[in-house]
């Protein structure tokens, strides 16, 4: 019976360790040797993607079909994975060896998964490409570790400031003219729930750690402060902005400008608030520009970048997710085929651009389709003023509905616990976090 | 003063079924409101006008609704039949045969319904992949199965012990074999749980999910529960697809519903005279 | 199945043979088990003496996970709320379901069909009764602040799930109960239906009235089936998953994560292997003991 237990406990740690010793992995080896990418199949068959549920679906399937209607010959067959479930999945794919040729993850988890050696190093591949040059920076950020590059843009978000013009008019606010401080924001607000009815000058998610992150962190990044511990040792929640800007929501949430029920706002039913109509000003992202279109064809709104304390100040958060190739991946060369294609000039304008999802490459945003649509240049500002944390367990600190992050706001928002006992707290439990790490 | 009783015990009865039908009854019909009114806060009551958009993006959903239910079902399937090959025969033995040390097997299968199994679940998936299991419909069917083991063997064991002694005695004077006697006498008996045990096996295994979440990792092997998760976070940043998911709580239903109303003439008196002891 | 049968019994089922014989056709299910089920547990069993993360091989800690366990703040969070809940929930399914089964026993049409349809959500599905109420409760989108706002019961939508503890279980429940609690009902109608007659009709010619019939006569004579399904119900609830994983997902900040979802959370999201399998053990033996004085009162009950 031991013999019988230990043996693939065995196994499991012996293909781990070589895996791990990087001159025998898959990517290294015949880095030297490397093809130059092209944007068509490097070998015949399918190409098994796995992707995240709960991000871009539209998009991914767009550039899934692109690639598709120009490879015949090496197919993607995607499978969307539940997202909560995402990083089980893959440690549990990785584990057994049943992993897809390449994957879509969450951008904000690739460190955790590249310091544990489990995605295949493709600098060699990659890092003399031109178009890595003016890729999304929070996404090529997080794709490198130690010096060592794994993976690149799939899709971006990014999040700003939305208002709904029709309620700027009708508290008499311009509306072309929105805040650009958090005490200007806050001053809109109390004038745009004073129209009453069941309008609310601003809004908050209660239940949503992510969320947060995407609209509220920026708005602590903008007045100067800093959030996520990076590692062992680095001090979490920097700055006066952490404080300011806690005081601000609570102070929002006192004067009664959000609705009683953003409180269970848990991230799924987020993308709906916006375009209810109901919401004079809520940080959200450039998906929502489409979504309030069809879910409120009449509302006029516009995008505003997120403010920070002091006037002009402002930040964005840049999310979406990455390309990467699992280790164990037995297509490395098409994976990377595939990479470049989404680089490519023709899939950034006639994919992303034209269905107005926010182009991956910084020099492609001045495009006919964008050209069409003020709005999508306004929210593609925010990719300069952004950016993407970068830690190794930002799921336990900051993503996790049970962690201190979101934690912290709650208290924030909704007790009356001292504002600095609440960022000592949540300070404390991030640095635990970052030190089991 | 009797037919007042009457009148208000029948009330109260059908007061009751109301309130029991009320919510599936909701659902079925926020289910075929179009899209934009099923996202709609505050919600309606009753469509304002019917259309099949969900169920149309329920269909086409990825590999397309017929595979999701062909899964479902095939898995659900394979679980019955295994079910039934394995516990017949030993709520037979257990229920009728002196075997050695048979309470501590007894108590070992019991003790199995009090683990939970969420822990196992990753270290039954290692195994699997070793086996080849994992991504087929018969894996998940043989993970389905050793849940529902205990349970079923529980049941059928109790409407095995409880043919009367003279029955299986007057097939044996026939010259009867042991195996005989169980097609001939046993099994008819005990039609009642058997069928009890095969619609709990469909139940649970057409509605299970974390163990479905965690064999399959080929989209073409989804079955219906992983596809009603998806309905939850389907829209941008995870945002919930609320006609979708009435419109696959609806076709989840649907079929258990349907079992249920036409096995229930065995299945509600194998329970009432089954599990008393 | 009584002690006191015929002396002599068919030589098929009592000789030495036979015991061979039966284990013949235990065989399967016991190989299917032993594979299945005992090695799993045996692997987790040998998981919870290690720390794994899945990315990394495991290591070795002895009995450091258990003894985490018990320091584990939220350990103690998760059991008593599975405990309140359990608790909140129990009585609600026993009574509910007796007076349910005292209400459709006789064999009347209208009463009959009262039975089905209570029946119905008991084979739904936990998963699909869970998202259903999911969408009833929503603070929202739901129809139940919808109707309690029409009625003028509240003002403004409550808060069901996620926000409160207390609240969230209390919505929890009435999901559970609405799905459940036609089983209790169904075991019990039985029973009732079980009891003789002749004991009924004896107690209608001494007068008394209807409710001193059923706690006086009835009552006793299907207890055996109450304390089976209060064992039953009490185990389900303290193993409760799936609605708390859909409804809640734990919130606010794992006040509602029931003890098998803080197992469930260290096992997947975790990656803490070795942990998860140490709560688990401690759950299932925490269980045993639950479910042994169950059945030590019940057992005295029964003299």
């Amino acid at each position: 019976m031991r013999t019988r237990l230990r043996w693939p406990a065995l196994a499991a740690a012996a293909v781990l360790l070589v895996a791990g010793c990087g001159s025998e992995g898959d990517g290294s080896s015949d880095e030297r040797n490397a093809p130059a990418a092209t944007t068509g199949c490097a070998s015949s068959g399918e190409l098994t993607m796995w992707e995240r549920s709960g991000g871009n679906k539209q998009m991914v399937d767009m550039l899934v079909e692109a690639w598709n209607a120009k490879n015949a010959d090496c197919r993607i067959k995607l499978t969307y994975i539940p997202h909560t479930e995402m990083v089980g999945k893959i440690a549990q794919g990785i584990a057994s060896g049943e992993v897809p040729d390449l994957m879509g993850m969450d951008l904000i988890y690739a460190p955790q998964f590249e310091k544990a050696q489990q995605l295949v190093d493709l600098t060699g591949r990659i890092k003399d490409w031109p178009e890595l040059k003016t890729a999304s920076k929070g996404h090529m950020t997080v794709a490198t570790y130690e010096e060592k590059l794994y993976g690149v843009p799939l899709y971006a978000d990014v999040s700003a400031l939305f208002y709904n013009k029709d309620l700027f008019e009708r508290a008499g606010l311009d509306p072309a003219k929105p805040p650009t401080s958090l005490p200007q924001l806050r001053e809109y607000a109390d004038k745009i729930t004073a129209l009453g009815g069941d309008v609310k000058g601003y809004y908050l998610p209660g239940n949503c750690a992510g969320c947060n992150i995407f609209t509220v962190g920026p708005l602590m990044w903008a007045s100067g402060a800093t959030i996520e511990a990076k590692d062992k040792g680095d001090e979490p929640l920097v700055g006066d902005g952490v404080k300011q800007v806690l005081q601000f929501t609570r102070d929002m949430v006192k004067a009664g400008n959000v609705h009683d029920g953003d409180r269970t706002e848990n991230g799924e039913t987020f993308h709906l608030q916006f375009g209810s109509g109901k919401v004079g000003m809520m940080g959200t992202g450039n998906f929502n520009i489409t979504l309030a279109r069809e879910q409120n064809p009449k509302m006029k709104f516009g995008v505003a970048l997120l403010p920070g304390m002091t006037p002009g100040s402002s930040a964005s958060f840049i999310g979406g997710d990455l390309v990467v190739v699992p280790r164990g991946s037995e297509r490395v060369a098409d994976a990377v085929n595939v990479m470049k294609f989404l680089l490519s000039d023709e899939v950034q304008v006639e994919v992303y651009a034209k269905a107005l999802n926010l182009t991956t490459r910084s020099d492609m945003v001045d495009n006919r389709y964008f050209q069409a649509e003020p709005l999508v240049q306004d929210v593609a500002k925010a990719l300069e003023v952004g950016r993407t944390p970068y830690t190794l367990t930002f799921f336990e600190q900051i993503n996790s509905p049970q962690g201190p992050w979101l934690k912290m706001l709650q208290r924030a928002y909704y007790s009356d616990d001292p504002i600095d006992t609440i960022i000592a707290d949540a300070k404390k439990a991030m640095k635990d976090i970052a030190g089991q790490s | 003063m009797r037919a007042r009783r009457g009148y208000l015990v029948g009330a109260v009865c059908v007061a009751i079924c109301a309130v029991m039908l009320m919510p599936l009854l909701m659902s079925v019909l926020a289910s075929v409101k179009p899209t934009a009114e099923a996202a709609a806060t505050p919600p309606t009551y009753l469509p304002h006008s019917v259309s099949l958009d969900s169920y149309q993006r329920l269909w086409s959903y990825q590999q397309g609704l017929p595979t999701y239910l062909w899964n479902s079902l095939g898995t659900a399937l394979l679980t019955i039949a295994l079910t039934l090959l394995l516990t017949v025969p030993a709520a037979y033995a257990l229920a009728r045969f002196p075997i050695p040390g048979k309470e501590v097997v007894f108590v070992v299968l019991l003790l199995a319904l009090i683990v939970p199994y969420q822990a196992m679940l990753t270290p039954m998936f290692l195994m699997f992949a070793d086996l080849g299991l994992t991504n087929s419909l018969f894996g998940l069917a043989i993970l389905h199965t050793a849940i529902q083991l205990p349970f079923s063997l529980y049941i059928l064991r109790n409407s095995f012990g409880a043919v009367p002694r003279e029955l299986a005695e007057a097939a044996i004077v026939d010259g009867a074999s042991s195996w005989q006697a169980l097609v001939r006498i046993f099994l008819p008996s005990t039609v009642p749980a058997i069928v009890t045990v095969a619609l709990f096996a469909f139940i649970m295994s057409w509605n299970e999910f974390l163990g479905a979440l965690v064999m399959m990792s080929k989209g073409s092997k989804f079955t219906l529960p992983l596809i009603l998760a998806a309905a939850r976070t389907e829209t941008s940043l995870g945002g919930t697809d609320w006609g979708m998911l009435q419109a696959g709580i609806t076709i989840s239903i649907v079929p258990c519903v349907l079992v249920y109303l036409l096995l229930q003439r065995y299945y509600v008196s194998g329970l009432m005279s089954g599990a008393t002891k | 199945m009584g002690v006191a049968a015929k002396p002599v019994e068919a030589a098929v089922y009592r000789s030495r043979r036979a015991g061979l014989v039966g284990l013949a056709y235990l065989a399967p299910a016991l190989a299917f088990v032993l594979v299945f089920t005992v090695y799993p547990l045996g692997r987790m069993m040998w998981m919870s003496l290690h720390n794994w993360s899945l990315l990394t091989p495991p290591v070795y800690v002895g009995f450091d996970n258990y003894e985490r366990v018990f320091r584990d703040r939220q350990f103690w969070v998760s059991f008593l709320f599975t405990l309140k809940y359990t608790a909140l929930i129990t009585p609600v399914l026993i009574v509910g379901g007796y007076l349910l089964a005292l209400l459709t026993a006789h064999n009347s049409p209208l009463r009959k069909v009262t039975r089905t349809v209570v029946f119905v959500p008991v084979v739904i599905g936990l998963g699909v009764s869970s998202l259903l109420w999911y969408w009833l409760f929503s603070a929202d989108f739901g129809l139940v602040n919808r109707a309690l706002v029409d009625l003028g019961v509240v003002s403004g939508p409550v808060l069901w799930l996620g926000v409160d503890a207390d609240t969230s279980n209390f919505a929890i429940s009435a999901s559970v109960v609405w799905k459940v609690i036609g089983f209790g009902m169904i075991l019990f109608v039985g029973a009732i239906q079980a009891v003789p007659t002749e004991i009924t009709e004896a107690t209608l010619v001494d007068g008394a009235g209807y409710w001193q019939r059923v706690t006086r006569v009835i009552l006793p004579l299907t207890l055996r089936t109450v304390l089976l399904v209060t064992l039953l119900s009490v185990i389900g609830s303290l193993l409760a998953f799936d609605q708390f994983y859909i409804m809640t997902a734990g919130q606010p900040q794992n006040e509602t994560a029931t003890s098998v979802f803080y197992v469930y959370l260290n096992s997947f999201p975790y990656l803490k292997l070795g942990y998860g399998a140490a709560l688990s053990m401690v759950l299932a033996v925490t269980i045993l003991a639950f479910t042994v004085v169950q059945l030590l009162l019940a057992r005295r009950s029964e003299v």
